[in-house]
């Protein structure tokens, strides 16, 4: 009976120290994830939640919180700003994503080379891609002042191609073409980056075997380069669709959104909304459209990460 | 082509290439010019000058004064704040969330994990407004900590963590492991140093996200006091109607916010070229 009792009490402290083991290591792994978890519910998940509800009240920061059912996205679909922001974005988006890429390819094709002063092409290039947007807005808006030595008034004058100084941001295709222009300048150098990383990985035995059968360049690059750099190229496209979807700051500091609202993009359209008018629960609904328009891009973006975590598995 | 063929013809692209890239950097140069003129100057010179005749480093001693009530300065050490503090904090919780979730067993680490990856789904947009309320109700607007809360919930940095540690060897664990090594000790001395290139990928792109953030700011700073670099530049000739008054003070102010990046761009380019294809595709 003693020693069938003291068996029993080893074996359930056994166990018991067992599973207190486990429950300590299981705290110690929680411990490690807690202090990211905190904020991960705080700021990913409460917000996720709040936004979908506030864009169900009509919301605002002072004043009063009234639920007024599916108000805002009924007003937001019948208001004809919203469809013009939405049509400006597309527009910019299908304009700018294969210039930005033809280009960014051109660059990594010619920066692969072997060149002479390869680091100061790299730093013109390639650097003002990490540059802040008021230093660099602030500077591009400079240029184009509309006086007589507006930097590029100037130039174009003494050029010849104009005969005054003009207004760069006052009719919508000038307005337009100046966002796109910068925006090139200023995001291109990622996308090189990018594609030079993709570059580097293509075996330089595949264009070896390409010379020995007579392929020129241009059929090296149909059949070598573009295949291997189908990935990568697709990662960007899909990348700079939801970057072109956030396009704000731009239009905050060359139009405001002018003229005529002709450059008023969806987030500038939000930010109206949402601060200058204070119209929290509406800009929340806005936000929701946006979400369902870029949905697509973000699941292939899902999907490509998906991807990536099984790879890094395997 | 024989070898001299080839030299010739680099030679030639080379030379095509720097004007090129001369021309591209045209936006910087004037900024930096521009700062050296008088404001008045450079509005009423013409042409516009390459070589300003009176160099004056007047606006760079502006930025320590304070321009209607808005000081440059302590906007730059707002920013400098914010950006250090911010990147610290962020990879400090993002190097322990990684590690649980790579090595540690433990019951919900996979719908965890699941649900930090499906998160990356949305687009930042839609945080906007639900962050701006969130950061009212918590007493925090107007403070330099609202600047970083936000920010450390971000799963990316945890998942690209998890994408490098998981790939760490067993038996170097298990190794540790005999020998009494805690948890913590391996995470930091072993870990760690495993996934530097990461870390370094991460820290470079989150410090460069808080230096150059500005719509986020924009919304949730008010006084002066608190302003990020961005904001002071934005805000300091606001009131004057003619975006060009200051135009040399902002100039300057903008190149003391673009100097920093340039240095960094330069003594970390090889971890950018390498990380940011690797990085941004997932290390797949």
């Amino acid at each position: 009976m003693k020693t069938n009792k003291s068996n029993n009490f080893k074996e359930t402290s056994i166990s018991k120290r067992k599973s207190f083991r486990k429950i300590k290591n299981e705290l110690g792994a929680w411990g490690f994830l807690m202090p990211h978890f905190i904020f991960f519910v705080l700021f990913i998940i409460v917000p996720l939640i709040y936004g979908f509800i506030m864009s169900f009240y009509r919301w605002s920061i002072l004043g009063t919180i009234r639920y007024v059912g599916f108000s805002n996205y009924i007003k937001i679909w019948n208001d004809s700003r919203f469809w013009l922001s939405v049509k400006n974005t597309v527009i910019f988006a299908i304009i700018s994503i294969p210039l930005v890429i033809t280009i960014s390819m051109l660059f990594a094709l010619l920066l692969k080379q072997k060149l002479y002063g390869k680091l100061w092409l790299l730093i013109a290039f390639v650097s003002p891609t990490f540059f802040g947007s008021v230093g660099i807005l602030t500077t591009w808006r400079w240029i184009f002042a509309s006086t007589p030595n507006g930097l590029l008034n100037y130039y174009l004058m003494k050029f010849g191609i104009l005969n005054q100084p003009i207004s760069w941001f006052e009719t919508p295709i000038r307005a337009w073409a100046c966002i796109i222009f910068v925006t090139v300048w200023w995001i291109m150098g990622f996308s090189v980056l990018l594609y030079l990383g993709a570059l580097q990985r293509i075996p330089p035995e595949q264009y070896e075997a390409a010379k020995l059968d007579g392929a020129g360049p241009w059929a090296c690059f149909w059949n070598i380069t573009l295949p291997w750099m189908r990935n990568v190229l697709f990662f960007d496209v899909v990348r700079q669709v939801l970057l072109a979807f956030g396009l704000f700051d731009q239009v905050y500091f060359f139009t405001g959104g002018g003229p005529a609202g002709s450059t008023r993009t969806m987030i500038y359209y939000l930010y109206t909304v949402g601060f200058e008018r204070q119209q929290l629960g509406r800009a929340s609904a806005i936000s929701w459209y946006m979400f369902l328009i870029i949905f697509v891009f973000a699941l292939i973006n899902l999907f490509i990460l998906t991807k990536s975590v099984k790879s890094a598995e395997g | 082509m024989t070898k001299k063929h080839k030299k010739i013809l680099r030679i030639i692209i080379s030379i095509f290439l720097w004007a090129f890239a001369a021309i591209w950097y045209i936006p910087i140069f004037w900024m930096f010019i521009t700062s050296l003129k008088e404001s008045t100057l450079a509005t009423s010179e013409f042409p516009p000058q390459w070589i300003p005749k009176n160099i004056t480093f007047d606006n760079y001693k502006r930025i320590f004064q304070s321009i209607s009530g808005i000081s440059v300065f302590r906007g730059l050490l707002n920013s400098v704040i914010v950006a250090v503090i911010g990147t610290i904090a962020g990879l400090f919780v993002a190097i322990l969330a990684g590690y649980a979730l790579s090595r540690l067993k433990f019951k919900g680490r996979t719908a965890i994990f699941w649900t930090y990856v499906a998160v990356l789904a949305f687009p930042g947009i839609i945080f906007l407004i639900p962050h701006y309320f969130i950061i009212y109700r918590l007493g925090l607007m107007d403070s330099l900590s609202a600047l970083i809360l936000p920010s450390l919930g971000g799963t990316f940095g945890v998942f690209l963590l998890r994408q490098y540690m998981i790939g760490i060897p067993r038996e170097l664990e298990d190794a540790a492991w005999i020998d009494g090594c805690s948890k913590l000790r391996f995470l930091f001395t072993i870990v760690v140093p495993y996934v530097k290139p990461a870390l370094i990928l991460l820290s470079l792109m989150s410090f460069l996200g808080y230096w150059n953030s500005f719509l986020w700011p924009l919304l949730v700073l008010s006084s002066p006091d608190k302003f990020t670099l961005p904001i002071s530049l934005v805000r300091f000739n606001a009131g004057w109607g003619d975006p060009y008054r200051g135009i040399g003070t902002l100039m300057a102010g903008a190149f003391i916010s673009v100097a920093p990046v340039l240095i960094i761009f330069i003594l970390f380019r090889k971890y950018l070229m390498q990380g940011i294809y690797l990085g941004t595709t997932g290390k797949g």
